[in-house]
């Protein structure tokens, strides 16, 4: 543990700190701490990602406890929720065991802590002392009474709304390729009525000048000392972290807007200093006290001397670690052979379904195959290995159908097969007749007729929520009647850059490397149905955090398409046949979407199944009811307000309800308490109850010996997976610095973000309603595959590396055939000894052991009906 | 059909109660608010029904009077006629639309039982205003909803945006209530026993003897409006209702979209005869209206996002009604009314839609938002800006960017004068001020020793001394202990001035100070309680965020604060009124200092109230770090082994 502590942490300022002395290096400080900022893009594409990205360098704990003492966040859940999980049961006490093993103390040292643990503690749960609101910028502002953040922010934020604004507002500020900074200068110098509050005598002077040399100068006014210079710009920034984030993601990459703008921090920066510099001036005078010179109080970091190095909190840590395990050993123990033998003469299977890894689909999957044992799931990342730019036919923009680390070459275009009556878009004539006009004396004239009518619609939306309104159109509603132009007739570019559609040999490259990768390569059933996901929600900003994240938080139909068309064709099939992929004539490939908040699915491209009738389709869709059905129910239990009845069709009617409820905040619970990911094949889980916890993804351990196809899954699960798990989990634990807060007081700002009231800071993360029910563990990747095939795997997974190394997400190995497990620990294989009487509780029905559960449940292992 | 008023107007106190009786529990919440306001939906209905069936008749009914003194009283006074009908309507159907909205959409919410606590008694300050049948009634009512919109806005106490903003929201009530204060004060002076609201226009019937001289008449007219405009948003207060847009969704739905800001409208409808009778305040109506309209619309143009942009345009149309009132066209504020009530509310409950449906079409909600795409870029102002020259299309996006300067203006004119003030007073030493307050004593002695001038005099010196002490709570935040002395410094020099005007209100002043007094004594002991851990060099200048550590404590401090600013909870609410009413009916001049010294105790009491209860709190101590600590020292010369390969 000490160790732990004394470790200097790598300093990310120790460079500029030393030439500070010399000349303070703008470009240097701010690429330093724009490291610090928070990577969440504009709001129309939600991409996981872990929220301390910052601090991945690091060992977890420690790099938690670094970017607590910078941002001001807890770092654990509050000691008395993990006192409480312990009574209820839930952390175990070899799971503590096995956590204060591994803090490095022995013998007596170790019982003291052990009995500490169990000690009331009922301060750890306030915030703590931080360079966000504890450092120089705010010793020096509460030394001059001065409440800078409260005059600078509304100011800065209306202008950057306003500026990056893409679609709310009715004027546009920038003009066409006019940068911020030009920008904010033409209405502070060439307008009759001052920008306020600039138009301050000393600022005027200001403001001809370069973004560069004002920086300087409101610095040397400002702050004084160079070596305090990047210090006072990281909080600065840290007071709006949405904001400066939003700005560097778009200075970085443009395209992450649909209407793109020129910006960059540097100019952020200096419209900030400018506006501090004026209000300081109006405020205190000409000779107000500089940053330097007040004396700090007794404490204060100064980033000069390097970065906090703050102890772990040992007690959380081991409660953590001791959470964590006994929920990763609920599975590692139902992972082992169970002795009890199920039915190994398996019938072939007469449909085969790909779902994504998606840990929503997990529950679906084991209702199938227990529903139907001629039904045999995979899983694969939703985007099934085609990554494209799709733009449907009402689609103003195209946008990525793939992971965020995966830049897509290819345009894909949904085509109408007759042409679409005019007027029949999403415009419906009437309802937009009285706000197609913004004329004042229209507006006048419509609210006194028709405002009226609103009182009998806002009645029926929040009395009758479940009825279907004409005018809502549905994720499952989807057009079918159009299709996806995916051959490519000609490859010229388009304008973007982008290849039109792709050729048969790329489609056979997509779709044989998705078979590969989940070891599907002979045993074609008749039917193969590509199960994609997304999910409805009305009244909601955050509904990109809903859909498919491995397709950009998109919903996933469209690759489901193109699989489906790809793998359907008779040029790819025999490419593949070449490369060892044998399709029957006979297999039929359908695309489908599973709705994930309503439990419906849809059935795409219709017109092509009449040509070519799938073969057992129609029981296929059937079973699929029923399990979307009990999918349903299962759910339910996570929902307060949900009816409590057993009856399926009332669960159901009550999911289809809320995903259309204007005043639900939480149309589903998405990704709540995922913990698990299974990179292996089905048999190894198609008997155990996860509690849709579970990330699977299939694969084959015998068809790769050199590993390769397992770099490829880990490529892709452990920054969508690991992503997704760490958002929830840092989103969690603070929910009003790493997450959003609660979602209803937010405010859509310029279609880019949400924030609280109109002159909030952009909220990063996930909303509260999001994540109340999460249990807030690290991820555990278990990979069927040996010790050394997994260590040829690693050694070309790059920089992802890291993400194992510094225990971001756990690995275990599970040996495809004795079935032993070893965990990866900093390079090494520990072998996992499990207590003897830890059992696998079993039942037979998943009914059977949820309902009436309303928390996590452990692993169970399901024993088939032989009947 | 009386008792169908009281019970539309109790059962939601009723619920306010129980609510606050009942545990922190979802469930019994959620059950008490969905009977109570079905209830009340069902007294609205049938007295509606039952005042159509008794042919559309002007009812007033006089509960009892709460207090009476010679030619004095205060009556609990009801009215019912067209404007109640229709504005109880819409809040019967907004609200119960309302109610069930939140029962879900907050489900889980930590201020559950917080947020229903104060919708309720917004309902209730709401419905007391809609059936007032005196300006004295409706002022309680008008009072409990600033109140509880004041809370509302900074249902989020955590963070500083929202409690800026609801001191905001609150300091623009408050001033405007001078309006109202006054015009209560004004009406009794004018109508003496006449206030009741069915007998105004019986007041006015006569052209030829108008009730009272014109300049009065304009004055008090002046002043309703003044209130009016302040509590609708117009001009030139438009800037605080966009940024109240700080709470839940709903709540700013039903406040800022449907109700809270369409009360001016209803202020004047009420006073209509009052200030319909002269042009002059017609134009004055219709002027601020129309700047209301400019500003508003053209702000609205550059709001990005978008609970703003439904404010002004909220607001724009309020501002419609103004005009449409100095027509004298009522029957069209009313539909009017009713129109842009449900058509905000409506727009502010999906608002969050707007992303989904503006970029994708899949989920999305009919917002009734426009698609902005450039092709139809084509109306009017941006015209404007393509044939403008430059600096003018500039100027333009300045001035709607700055929504029209308002806040500005009206911050530089009458928030920072004060403030200033308040400062220089706090600066002088005290030596200073009792010398120069002594002297200014003894001059008047002098004088009406010497000279002969009347007693009463000696109240100018101490009014004086009164908005100073008010002035010195304002100006200053950091001291809440000298904030509460000053407040009550203020009240109680109010009260002997009030003496010395009037020997006779010995009990009127009894009373005002009965509820000032012990309002004090609380504040002054919680606060004592409160800060008893504070390291004393510390500035008070961060939020303490002490209604999260000392809950209990800090709802005490906020009664005591309600009490000490006239709340009308407590006596002292009454006492304002006898004080303003009675004792100045012969020295009018004491009605405006009484007033703002009065109004400016609220702000300051708000602000001290908000540095100390509100905010987040911050690790105070860490224990592991002493456990840990401890630890180290005991094993300082056992070295743990270290484990391997961590760093």
């Amino acid at each position: 543990m000490l160790n732990e502590i004394e470790i200097t942490v790598p300093l990310v300022s120790h460079g500029s700190a030393m030439q500070a002395k010399t000349v303070f290096d703008l470009d240097k400080a701010i690429d330093h701490i724009a490291h610090w900022l928070p990577a969440q893009g504009p709001i129309k594409d939600f991409i996981h990602h872990n929220t301390l990205h910052a601090v991945q360098h690091l060992p977890f704990h420690e790099g938690v406890a670094l970017a607590g003492k910078m941002f001001g966040a807890r770092s654990y859940l509050p000691m008395a929720h993990y006192q409480k999980m312990y009574r209820q049961g839930r952390i175990k006490d070899f799971a503590i065991g096995w956590a204060l093993g591994r803090t490095g103390y022995s013998g007596k040292q170790l019982e003291t802590i052990k009995q500490t643990l169990f000690e009331q503690d009922n301060l750890s749960h306030y915030s703590p002392v931080s360079l966000a609101n504890h450092g120089i910028r705010n010793a020096w502002l509460i030394q001059l009474e001065l409440e800078l953040n409260v005059l600078v922010h509304p100011i800065l934020f209306r202008l950057l709304g306003n500026f990056l604004d893409q679609g709310i507002s009715r004027w546009t500020l920038p003009k066409e390729g006019e940068c911020f900074w030009d920008c904010v200068m033409r209405l502070a110098q060439n307008s009759l009525l001052p920008l306020y509050p600039l138009q301050e005598p000393i600022v005027r002077e200001l403001l001809s000048k370069e973004s560069d040399h004002v920086i300087q100068i409101c610095l040397e006014k400002i702050v004084g000392d160079s070596e305090l210079y990047e210090q006072y710009l990281l909080e600065m920034l840290l007071a709006h972290p949405g904001w400066a984030g939003m700005v560097r993601i778009v200075e970085e990459n443009p395209r992450s807007l649909l209407d793109p703008r020129k910006i960059s921090l540097k100019e952020l920066i200096a419209v900030e200093l400018v506006c501090e510099l004026a209000f300081l001036h109006k405020k205190k005078g000409v000779g107000f006290l500089s940053v330097a010179s007040i004396s700090l109080p007794k404490g204060t970091t100064l980033l000069k001397d390097g970065l906090p190095k703050p102890e772990v909190p040992l007690y959380l840590k081991v409660w953590h670690e001791a959470m964590e395990w006994s929920l990763h050993t609920e599975l590692l123990a139902a992972l082992k052979p169970q002795g009890i033998t199920t039915p190994s003469a398996k019938v072939r299977p007469y449909v085969q379904a790909f779902f994504c890894i998606d840990d929503r689909e997990c529950s679906l999957r084991r209702y199938l195959e227990q529903i139907d044992s001629g039904i045999e799931t995979f899983g694969a990342a939703g985007f099934f290995g085609i990554d494209f730019l799709y733009q449907g036919l009402d689609d103003a923009y195209p946008v990525a159908q793939c992971p965020v680390i995966i830049t897509p070459k290819h345009l894909i275009r949904e085509v109408g097969q007759e042409a679409k009556p005019e007027g029949e878009s999403k415009a419906d004539a009437i309802s937009h007749l009285h706000f197609k006009s913004h004329s004042v004396l229209r507006g006048w004239l419509y609210t006194q007729t028709l405002g009226l009518g609103y009182a009998a619609r806002m009645a029926w939306d929040v009395f009758r929520p479940g009825s279907k309104l004409p005018k809502l159109k549905m994720l499952s509603e989807v057009d079918s009647h159009t299709q996806l132009h995916l051959l490519r007739e000609n490859d010229t570019p388009t304008e973007d850059g982008y290849l039109l559609g792709f050729s048969y040999s790329e489609m056979a490259d997509k779709v044989g490397g998705l078979l590969t990768n989940i070891g599907l390569t002979n045993h074609f059933s008749p039917l193969v149905v590509i199960v994609a996901h997304g999910s409805s929600s009305v009244n909601n900003p955050h509904f990109a955090a809903y859909d498919c994240g491995a397709c950009s938080g998109k919903p996933g139909a469209p690759n489901a398409r193109a699989f489906a068309w790809m793998a359907n064709n008779e040029e790819v099939r025999k490419i593949l046949y070449g490369r060892g992929i044998d399709i029957p004539g006979g297999t039929r490939f359908v695309a489908a979407l599973h709705n994930t908040s309503r439990d419906e699915i849809t059935y795409f491209d219709n017109h092509l199944l009449e040509q070519n009738p799938a073969e057992g389709l129609s029981d296929f869709q059937k079973t699929m009811e029923t399990a979307l059905q009990r999918n349903a129910h299962e759910r339910c239990r996570w929902f307060e307000l949900a009816p409590k009845s057993n009856s399926v069709n009332k669960a159901h009617d009550h999911v289809t309800a809320r995903a259309t409820s204007i005043f639900e905040p939480r149309p589903e619970y998405n990704h709540s308490n995922n913990l698990y990911c299974i990179v292996g094949r089905r048999k190894l889980t198609s008997d155990l109850f996860m509690d849709r916890r579970a990330f699977l993804h299939s694969y084959d351990p015998d068809k790769d010996a050199a590993g390769n196809i397992m770099v490829r899954i880990l490529s892709a699960i452990i920054p969508v997976c690991g992503g997704i798990n760490l958002e929830y989990l840092f989103s969690c634990i603070d929910n009003s610095v790493y997450g959003a807060g609660t979602k209803l007081p937010h405010n859509v700002i310029g279609l880019l973000g949400v924030a609280n009231g109109v002159e909030g800071d952009l909220r990063t993360g996930l909303p509260q309603q999001m994540i109340e029910v999460h249990e807030p563990a690290r991820l555990l990747i278990v990979a069927e595959q040996t010790c050394a095939i997994l260590d040829k795997a690693l050694a070309n997974i790059g920089d992802l590396k890291e993400w194992l190394d510094n225990d971001w997400v756990r690995l275990v190995s599970c040996h495809p055939i004795t079935k032993e497990q070893f965990l990866y620990n900093d390079g090494l294989w520990e072998s996992i000894n499990l207590p003897a009487d830890l059992k696998t509780p079993t039942a037979v029905r998943s009914e059977d052991i949820f309902v009436g559960q309303t928390e996590t449940i452990p692993v169970h292992q399901l024993i088939r009906s032989h009947s | 059909m009386n008792g169908l008023m009281l019970a539309s107007l109790l059962l939601p106190l009723l619920g306010f109660l129980l609510i606050f009786l009942s545990p922190n529990k979802e469930k019994k919440i959620a059950a008490i608010s969905f009977w109570c306001s079905h209830a009340m939906g069902v007294a609205i209905v049938s007295l509606v029904v039952l005042w159509v069936k008794n042919d559309f008749p002007n009812h007033e009914f006089e509960w009892f009077t709460l207090y009476a003194a010679d030619d004095y009283k205060f009556p609990i006074l009801l009215y019912f006629d067209r404007i109640s009908a229709v504005y109880l309507g819409c809040v019967w159907a907004i609200f119960s639309i309302i109610v069930k909205y939140c029962l879900v959409y907050l489900h889980r919410e930590s201020g559950y039982k917080r947020f229903f606590l104060t919708i309720f008694s917004f309902v209730f300050g709401l419905n007391l205003v809609i059936l007032s049948g005196s300006i004295d009634i409706l002022f309680a009512g008008w009072e409990i909803v600033g109140m509880s919109s004041f809370l509302l806005i900074a249902f989020y106490r955590h963070r500083v945006q929202p409690v800026r903003n609801s001191l905001r929201a609150y300091t623009v009530y408050r001033f405007c209530d001078i309006g109202l204060l006054l015009g209560s004060w004004m009406s009794h002076l004018l109508f003496h026993e006449s206030q009741h609201f069915s007998q105004l226009a019986n007041l006015f019937n006569h052209a030829s003897f108008p009730p009272a001289g014109y300049g009065s008449l304009l004055l008090l007219s002046t002043l309703i409006i003044i209130g009016a405009s302040g509590k609708s948003a117009q001009f030139p207060f438009c800037f605080w209702l966009p940024r109240a847009m700080e709470g839940p969704t709903p709540s700013s739905a039903i406040f800022y979209g449907a109700l809270s800001v369409h009360l001016g409208v209803f202020l004047l409808l009420r006073t209509d005869p009052i200030w319909s009778y002269h042009y002059l305040t017609r134009f004055l109506v219709f002027m601020i209206g129309l700047l209301t309209v400019v500003i508003a619309s053209v702000s609205e143009k550059t709001q990005s996002n978008i609970k703003g942009q439904i404010a002004y345009a909220s607001i724009t149309q309020v501002g419609f009604m103004f005009i449409e009132l100095s027509l004298g066209l009522d029957t069209l504020v009313l539909v009017h009314f009713l129109g842009n009530a449900f058509l905000r509310c409506y727009q502010l409950l999906v608002s969050p839609s707007i992303v989904a449906h503006l970029l994708r079409l899949e989920g999305s909600a009919d917002t009734d938002f426009y698609i902005n795409s450039k092709a139809k870029f084509s109306f009017l102002p941006v015209s404007i800006r393509n044939t403008l020259p430059e600096v003018l299309q500039n100027t333009l996006y300045v001035f709607s960017l700055q929504e029209g300067n308002l806040e500005l203006v009206i911050r530089a004119l009458v928030w920072e004068p004060l403030k200033r003030m308040g400062v220089a007073i706090n600066n002088t030493n005290p030596w200073v001020k009792a010398l120069f307050g002594l002297a200014g004593a003894m001059l008047i002695l002098f004088a009406f020793e010497g000279v002969g001038v009347d007693r009463k005099y000696l109240s100018i010196p101490i009014a004086v001394g009164m908005v100073f002490a008010s002035l010195s709570a304002f100006g200053q935040q950091n001291k809440p202990v000298s904030v509460w002395n000053a407040i009550t410094l203020s009240s109680i020099l109010a009260g002997i001035a009030v003496l010395f005007i009037n020997p006779l209100a010995k009990l009127d002043v009894a009373i005002f100070l009965s509820g000032i007094i012990p309002a004090w004594l609380l504040g002054i002991i919680v606060l004592h309680k409160l800060l008893k851990n504070q390291d004393p060099s510390e500035s008070l200048f961060t939020y303490q965020a002490m209604a999260e550590t000392q809950p209990r404590l800090s709802l005490l401090l906020f009664i005591s604060f309600l009490c000490l600013v006239g709340f009308p909870i407590s006596p002292a609410f009454l006492g304002e009124d006898l004080l303003l009413s009675h004792a100045t009916s012969h020295d009018p001049w004491f009605a405006l200092p009484i007033t703002i010294a009065f109004i400016i105790n609220g702000i300051a009491g708000a602000r001290v109230f908000q540095r100390l209860c509100m905010g987040r709190p911050t690790e105070i101590c860490t224990e592991h770090r002493i456990i840990t600590n401890e630890i180290k020292q005991s094993f300082k010369e056992t070295q743990p082994h270290t484990i391997q390969g961590r760093n």
